[in-house]
């Protein structure tokens, strides 16, 4: 996911993925940013923050508990709401996985 | 348009009982097949033997899969599950009739008692179907892997249906075919029917999630479905109408294709993976998927052999090879995380919470899975050359096993969550 610097909400946006970055996938042992399940973060709206994210599987058990912890680190922004919108496409494949992802899950 | 695909984890009453009573099955059944190791060098057909393979079948590999299938059933089928409470009639019915059944087989205590036992597990059956149809609507979604779960359920309702006529039988004789030909066809529906086409579905559904591996080949998965079926309908029309022959051979060898093509289809799944290191309960796995190879490679000798002892090792090799290896591996990838979710699933973000993992020691996983791997080849060894000693010391590993695995599933159904 990249930010345009001359983006308005370029440092909400910086700051939402750090926050992010806290919320494990709890069967990957990897964080969502990482495991590139989240595909946008939008400010624009007033009161409200966007999140366009997947998940590896559809139907995951432990979807509402992803969803938990997307809601829980974003409350750094106690003046937006959180929208979660969990789409199918694209589909989520391991090549969204980053770097730092990849040795986290020990892939040579 | 996220409310289409709406996970609603299923019910704990609807999972977690059928985790604790199939590990305190277990526990029994490696008990009993212990006290009964003598019998291993006869025939089949013998009260103790017949106890402890429908304890084995029923009470260990079915109790755990209706478990497992209520919390898979929503991820495989992609739509929640239809009914917890119905799950959990089917707990009620299924733990009633298995403890029903193997007294009565156990004692052999022919009537009403056997009888009853097989009517409450065709009512837990049923209530199982009607859960695994409802949830699917296959008739409105179609895929293969929920093709296999609908297909296996069907196999057992077959299954069970004879098992009654059997029961019955046994009381009150009424089946003009040969018992013991029919008892093949209750087995075989069981085997390949049920827990083949079960685990096949499941397997083809989970593994790629595992291992983060995808195939395109799902033109296997088709193939696998027409052979395991058709060898099965065959085997059945023949044994029924012209009695048991070698023939048999046949309908094994086109059941053997499909489980080749589902086999393909894993390993080239597991080819496209990525190259992360396997964990222990993948191991189970893969040696769960080596011994039914194995199983299907003793079946000639089984069919052209009159020695009992090929029919036990068949047997063997089926549940305690085959179906405990993968329920032992399994249960640490499906159980940790409905736990997890009833006490951590609002926690997370908001302080540090342990992982799914945590919830067990992986050390005892791993030492679950040598001295496993120890108590088959003792058993193996045993069996093959009628030495009873050494089944008797294969099965004290199974309550070693049964042990260690029963530790690390009571550590996690009591998880208590430590305050932040």
């Amino acid at each position: 996911m990249n930010f345009d610097i001359k983006d308005p909400f370029f440092s909400e946006k910086v700051e939402a993925v750090k926050a992010l970055s806290n919320v494990i996938d709890p069967e990957l042992f990897v964080n969502i940013i990482d495991l590139g399940l989240v595909y946008d973060i939008d400010f624009s709206s007033a009161g409200l923050i966007k999140i366009t994210m997947t998940l590896s599987t559809p139907h995951c058990p432990l979807r509402e508990a992803i969803e938990s912890g997307v809601k829980n680190v974003l409350t750094i922004f106690p003046d937006r709401i959180v929208d979660i919108n969990v789409v199918w496409a694209p589909v989520w494949t391991v090549d969204m996985i980053t770097e730092q992802g990849k040795s986290e899950l020990g892939i040579e | 348009m996220s409310d289409l695909n709406t996970s609603k984890a299923a019910a704990e009453l609807a999972v977690l009982p059928f985790y604790a009573v199939a590990t305190l099955a277990f526990f029994v059944l490696s008990v009993l097949l212990f006290i009964s190791a003598d019998y291993m060098g006869g025939h089949y057909f013998q009260p103790k033997l017949l106890a402890v393979v429908h304890l084995a079948a029923l009470g260990w590999a079915t109790m755990i899969i209706f478990g497992a299938s209520y919390q898979l059933l929503p991820v495989i089928c992609e739509s929640p599950l239809f009914s917890s409470i119905l799950a959990f009639a089917s707990f009620i019915l299924l733990t009633i009739g298995v403890y029903l059944l193997v007294v009565s087989f156990w004692f052999f205590q022919t009537g009403w008692l056997m009888i009853c036992g097989g009517t409450f597990v065709l009512l837990s059956t049923l209530c199982y179907l009607a859960n695994v149809l409802l949830t699917s609507q296959i008739f409105h979604q179609y895929s293969i892997q929920t093709l296999f779960m609908v297909s296996s359920a069907l196999w057992l309702l077959f299954t069970v249906i004879v098992g009654l006529l059997l029961a019955v039988n046994l009381h009150q004789p009424f089946i003009e075919r040969n018992h013991l030909d029919i008892l093949k066809l209750h087995a075989h529906a069981g085997i390949a029917g049920w827990f083949l086409q079960l685990v096949t579905g499941v397997s083809i559904k989970l593994l790629p999630m595992f291992l983060l591996g995808r195939s395109q080949k799902e033109r296997l998965l088709r193939y696998a479905f027409f052979l395991q079926n058709c060898g099965l309908l065959l085997f059945f029309a023949d044994v029924f109408f012209t009695g048991f022959s070698s023939r048999a051979l046949i309908w094994a060898a086109l059941i053997a294709g499909g489980v080749i093509c589902h086999m393909l289809y894993l390993l080239d799944v597991f080819k496209h993976r990525l190259p992360k290191p396997l964990d222990y309960q993948m191991k189970h796995s893969f040696l769960s998927f080596l011994f039914l190879a194995i199983t299907l490679l003793v079946i000639p000798i089984v069919v052209i052999s009159d020695s009992g002892h090929w029919s036990i090792l068949y047997g063997t090799l089926i549940f305690m090879g085959w179906l405990t290896a993968i329920i032992l591996g399994k249960t640490y990838k499906t159980l940790p995380f409905i736990v997890w979710n009833k006490h951590y699933k609002n926690l997370t973000g908001k302080q540090k919470v342990p992982l799914p993992k945590h919830l067990y020691n992986e050390t005892l996983v791993k030492l679950q899975f040598f001295i496993y791997i120890a108590a088959m080849m003792v058993l193996v060894a045993g069996i093959l050359s009628a030495v009873s000693m050494l089944v008797k010391a294969g099965f004290l590993l199974f309550i070693a096993v049964s042990l260690i695995y029963g530790y690390g599933v009571l550590s996690i159904l009591f998880h208590k969550p430590k305050s932040s």
